[in-house]
């Protein structure tokens, strides 16, 4: 990738570009910057067959797996953040429809170290009692060469292509991305391919003002387009606020896997050009969202 | 006093009996919901210097409204850093970390926690969340403070899938062997404090307002009869939850 090539293209077109039927996709956002917008085009497209990872996921992976686009899921967490469970996922564990490889957070955050760092395993304490180990398929322990110690040795994981959302890039694609990371950095740079939403494109001389907020390097990155809003109903720091009555009202919806569809439809299917999800959200809840960055000045 | 405890919430009470197990000074891995709340309570009661830590990545938090998701608004709002989520469980693994806190739908006697399936994990009855961090938690912490409402259907012979394992006897050896941390200490439920003996749980003392009846009912295993006194809650800490009003009285 050129560290100096223009990158922007439009979502749509960062999309088909980049992610392929029956990749393995790093999936960014930590509660924050959960990149809504580039998976539901994913789901658009009907881009399928799909392996999907991180760590602590949010209902975006419940609503790619209830849209069908989904062969298995490798994770920590897949919930409802601070709600509960992930409907459309409970079914199909019941049903046997989707592949579960599970790991914890610490160990799915180490699978992208070693991944990025470039070696096949992280040694770590963890997952060596319990049938937590169960779940995390293929898992080896070893025996540490200094000390002796047993350490299980938790495997690389490289995705094919990292979906992230971030604040700000340039047009070669150098990004910006603060408040909560967890570890969207890291399955990033884990990962083959990036591909990056932001909040806005800035010129370059933006970017070197505070060279220390870019984390990812215009040398690593696919495309980026600038989707404002692309993290709803996920946040931004510095643009909009948590809508965490979305996340309720979307426990509610999933509970029924027709009323999950139709739900699907009219806010994925049907929600094709931003402005007409935007529109969805509208725009009294927009100013809200705005507003609740709770005395944080607006970036 | 006791009537004023037993009028509080379900949450409010288990938050306010975890809060006494924190202490001032001491840095502690917490989760959403409860566990945050009573780490919150204890910072604004007798524990000022007790450092909330979320998965998140976020140290030093104290969220002014309970968040929904360790990355949410309200963990970051006032915190003075935000590190990455491998430098918070590398921290954990290190032995930087005092004590964990976590909750799940089941506990069994040895501490044993499940927040991953009801029924068998090829065919469950119900497929929840997983891990998330809890497992590493549970490996890692030096302390582990389990916090439960007071719910039999929570409390059994065996979880049907150890997502975090427990500590007593039956993983005293393993622990040791895997320089792990030392596993539940206390398993704080809505009525009452357990502390983890050789054999597994074991009562401690019920709070203020319930009987040892209460405290054991519905507590599949032998607990014994408890031998500590009532635990009181200061009036300091009741007037915390005011900060709170998700907890108000039920």
């Amino acid at each position: 990738m050129s560290a100096s090539r223009d990158k922007r293209a439009s979502l749509a077109e960062a999309i088909a570009g980049n992610v392929h039927d029956g990749d393995t996709v790093f999936i960014g956002g930590f509660g924050h910057l959960v990149p809504f917008a580039a998976a539901h085009e994913v789901l658009r497209q009907r881009i399928g067959g799909l392996a999907i990872a991180r760590s602590g996921t949010d209902i975006l992976f419940d609503q790619m797996i209830a849209a069908g686009a989904v062969a298995r899921v490798i994770f920590g967490y897949l919930g409802n953040p601070g709600i509960g469970l992930a409907h459309a996922f409970r079914r199909a564990a019941r049903d046997g429809t989707v592949e579960i490889e599970e790991w914890t957070n610490f160990s799915m955050m180490l699978r992208f170290h070693a991944a990025r760092m470039g070696v096949p395993f992280m040694p770590s304490r963890i997952l060596q009692i319990g049938d937590q180990p169960s779940g995390a398929r293929g898992l080896k322990t070893l025996t540490c060469p200094y000390t002796g110690d047993e350490l299980s040795a938790i495997p690389a994981l490289v995705p094919d292509v990292a979906l992230v959302h971030a604040q700000q890039a340039d047009a070669a694609g150098n990004v910006q991305l603060w408040g909560v990371d967890g570890d969207t950095v890291e399955g990033a740079l884990a990962s083959r391919r990036i591909v990056v939403t932001v909040e806005r494109i800035v010129t370059t001389t933006e970017i070197a003002r505070s060279p220390e907020r870019t984390r990812i390097p215009a040398d690593r990155v696919s495309a980026v387009a600038e989707v404002p809003w692309g993290a709803h109903p996920s946040y931004a720091a510095g643009f909009y606020s948590r809508d965490d009555d979305h996340y309720r009202a979307y426990d509610q919806v999933s509970r029924d896997a027709g009323e999950l569809a139709a739900w699907l439809e009219r806010w994925v299917h049907g929600a094709g050009c931003r402005d007409a999800y935007l529109e969805l959200v509208g725009a009294e809840r927009r100013a809200a969202l705005e507003a609740g960055l709770q005395g944080r000045t607006r970036e | 006093m006791s009537d004023r405890v037993r009028a509080l919430s379900e949450e409010a009470r288990i938050a306010l009996l975890a809060a006494r197990e924190l202490g001032d000074g001491e840095t502690c891995f917490v989760g959403i919901g409860i566990p945050s709340d009573a780490a919150c309570i204890a910072r604004h009661t007798h524990a000022p210097g007790l450092t909330l830590i979320f998965e998140s990545g976020v140290i030093g938090a104290d969220p002014p409204t309970p968040p929904l998701s360790t990355g949410s608004p309200s963990v970051v709002e006032g915190a003075p850093m935000i590190a990455d989520g491998l430098s918070v469980f590398g921290a954990l693994q290190a032995g930087r970390i005092d004590v964990g806190l976590l909750s799940a739908a089941q506990v069994d006697r040895a501490g044993n926690l499940n927040s991953t399936v009801i029924g068998p994990y090829d065919a469950p009855r119900l497929r929840m969340v997983g891990s998330g961090g809890a497992h590493d938690i549970a490996c890692l912490a030096p302390r582990l403070v389990v916090v439960m409402p007071h719910d039999p259907r929570r409390f059994v012979e065996r979880v049907d899938f150890v997502t975090s394992p427990g500590g007593g006897g039956a993983y005293a050896a393993d622990r040791a062997r895997l320089k792990l941390g030392h596993g539940p200490v206390a398993l704080i439920t809505s009525r009452a404090r357990f502390a983890m003996g050789r054999e597994g749980w074991e009562l401690d003392a019920p709070l203020a307002g319930f009987s040892r009846e209460e405290a054991l009912a519905g507590i599949p295993w032998p607990a014994g009869t408890g031998g500590g006194d009532a635990i009181a809650i200061e009036d300091d800490a009741i007037a915390a939850l005011a900060r709170y009003p998700h907890l108000a009285a039920a």
